[in-house]
């Protein structure tokens, strides 16, 4: 019996399952989504005891014995003081005693917010550092960045210090796109000025560029997912399957 | 289907469109070929760091990818760990976005060892080479708790020493001396999620970070590597092609003038040239240009009966 081959078969009808929902809505589809979906749900309850609650907080709470190369430690029964803290969260569904949900749910809420600062910094922190860029050219010996090609360490150094005006139009467009599109938010109410007016529709379709570049991407994403499925079905299953096994080879 | 012909165009029934779409990514599938291409920098940057890492270095390893991204993220995944492998890496690996992703890592992982079996090759082992940390659920307090305490967040880990009960991971040859995440080298995030901006938020400035995306993150993910929050990154079914191109060239190897890849800004990085690493990304490339072809021709055969159904109206 060729179980790798069973088990890619049994991949293959999923997937034709799942994909027969492009023609209409079906029981054949119906059953593989369920079944995808009890599968995903049993492998997490499995995988939150296994893999989370058991190593951070049960074995913890009753402590482990030796085992090879490790010595065996004792329980900490302080750990189950987490078990009522934890159902707390379930009184969200009491409508006389929901309050008390909110206290486990503020104290979280109360730990991210402490840390957003931070956060907020080590993410835009740098992006702000790196908008600001130099617009006006350092040299003319050439418009555009020259080939460094055969250049000394101190001849590639002075040609990366200097900034070209190839380099400079580039800044100047990422400027002008930064201040038009920020404009665009900042000035959401009724703008009158003309000057400000043009600069907010140009904020407004270079968002529009933006946003057609991400769903190009998300485009091409989603293909190469339908790529992989037809790679799937066609290649690893009927050629590298289903025709060896059936030929012997 | 009745009406003119602009009528028509407008209205083609979903289930042929559908069909000509299944055949264009099947049939180019069957006849394998090779589009032009020139790896973008932000890829270079980060087969450079990976080929910068010194011999044994110890990697930690994001890994929150499961089926549903296969198509991207398996490829960018096998190429990676082909890298790490030559690099002889030790590589932690864990997970926070799904609690498939542990077990989607390890069966790659053991499909590439049964693939260097099959060339008598050393196998990548676990415990020895890598360890599977497991998975955490809360992705931003798991890498909050990393980037903070390492020691306490991986603390309690088990995995699997080769013929042997589970032992406690920093047992483990890859996780011994290591006590935070500044003692990596690297950390390589390769996600399907928004696991990369915690990783951004939280570890950036402690550890240099390097990123394997999937297409529709690469916009945002081009903010951090312009702003050099990450050293470089791996978009998408582009980015997976990319890196097996840099795999087998190189980037101005042998040498700049004679190399097929070059770049102005980075040195001689050595290619492994190897039939085996033309993978995912070569495979399908091609074909996801015919699928884009065949949307723009779908697009202007709407719009085309757009125009006609409209000129047919007012005459």
């Amino acid at each position: 019996m060729n179980y790798d081959l069973l088990r890619i078969t049994a991949g293959v009808i999923a997937t034709i399952g799942l994909y027969s929902v492009l023609w209409k809505e079906n029981k054949f589809y119906r059953f593989f989504e369920h079944v995808f979906l009890g599968l995903a749900a049993g492998w997490t309850m499995v995988a939150l005891w296994t893999e989370t609650l058991k190593a951070n907080w049960w074995d913890k709470m009753v402590g482990t014995p030796a085992e090879t190369g490790s010595v065996a430690t004792n329980g900490m029964y302080a750990y189950a003081l987490l078990i009522p803290f934890g159902l707390m969260g379930y009184f969200v569904f009491s409508k006389k005693h929901n309050w008390i949900s909110r206290i486990p749910i503020g104290i979280i809420l109360g730990l991210w917010s402490g840390q957003q600062i931070q956060v907020w910094w080590n993410t835009y922190g740098p992006q702000i550092d790196a908008t600001l860029k130099p617009i006006l050219p350092t040299t003319w010996d050439s418009l555009i960045v020259p080939s460094t090609n055969g250049l000394t360490p101190e001849q590639l150094s002075q040609v990366q210090s200097q900034i070209y005006f190839s380099q400079a139009v580039n800044n100047f467009l990422f400027t002008i796109t930064v201040v038009s599109v920020l404009s665009y938010f900042l000035f959401s109410f009724e703008v009158k000025n003309k000057a400000v007016k043009g600069i907010n529709t140009m904020g407004r379709y270079l968002l529009m560029i933006g946003f057609g570049a991400i769903f190009g991407s998300t485009v091409m994403m989603r293909f190469t997912l339908l790529i992989d499925r037809m790679h799937f079905i066609w290649i690893e299953w009927l050629r590298d399957g289903v025709f060896p096994f059936i030929s012997g080879r | 289907m009745k009406g003119n012909l602009g009528e028509k165009l407008q209205s083609l029934p979903k289930p042929i469109l559908y069909l000509i779409l299944i055949l264009a990514t099947s049939i180019p599938l069957f006849f394998p070929t090779e589009v032009p291409n020139e790896p973008v920098e932000s890829t270079k940057d980060f087969y450079a760091t990976l080929m910068a890492l010194p011999e044994g270095s110890k990697v930690l390893l994001m890994s929150d990818w499961t089926g549903s991204t296969r198509g991207e993220s398996k490829g960018a995944f096998r190429s990676i760990f082909k890298i790490l492998i030559r690099r002889k890496a030790k590589v932690a690996i864990y997970s926070a976005a799904d609690p498939q992703a542990p077990r989607v890592a390890q069966d790659a992982i053991n499909e590439l060892n049964m693939e260097r079996k099959r060339k008598n090759l050393p196998t990548f082992d676990r415990w020895n080479d890598w360890v599977n940390i497991g998975y955490f659920p809360n992705a931003e307090a798991a890498i909050n708790g990393i980037a903070n305490d390492l020691k306490g967040a991986f603390g309690g880990r088990k995995d699997f020493p080769p013929n042997s009960p589970p032992r406690d991971v920093f047992q483990s040859p890859v996780l011994q001396g290591v006590t935070k995440v500044e003692d990596f080298p690297l950390m390589l995030v390769i996600t399907a999620s928004k696991t990369s901006n915690f990783a951004v938020e939280r570890v950036s400035g402690r550890t240099p970070l390097a990123f394997a995306v999937t297409g529709v993150m690469v916009p945002e993910t081009q903010v951090f590597y312009q702003s050099k929050q990450i050293v470089g990154y791996c978009g998408g079914l582009k980015g997976v092609y990319d890196l097996e191109q840099l795999m087998e060239s190189g980037v101005n190897f042998p040498d700049k003038a004679t190399g097929k890849i070059k770049s102005d800004k980075l040195g001689t990085i050595e290619g492994f040239p190897d039939p085996d690493n033309k993978g995912q990304g070569t495979r399908y490339y091609p074909t996801l240009h015919y699928a884009l072809a065949l949307m723009i021709i779908m697009i202007i055969l709407g719009n085309v009966g757009m125009f006609l159904a409209k000129r047919g109206d007012k005459s």
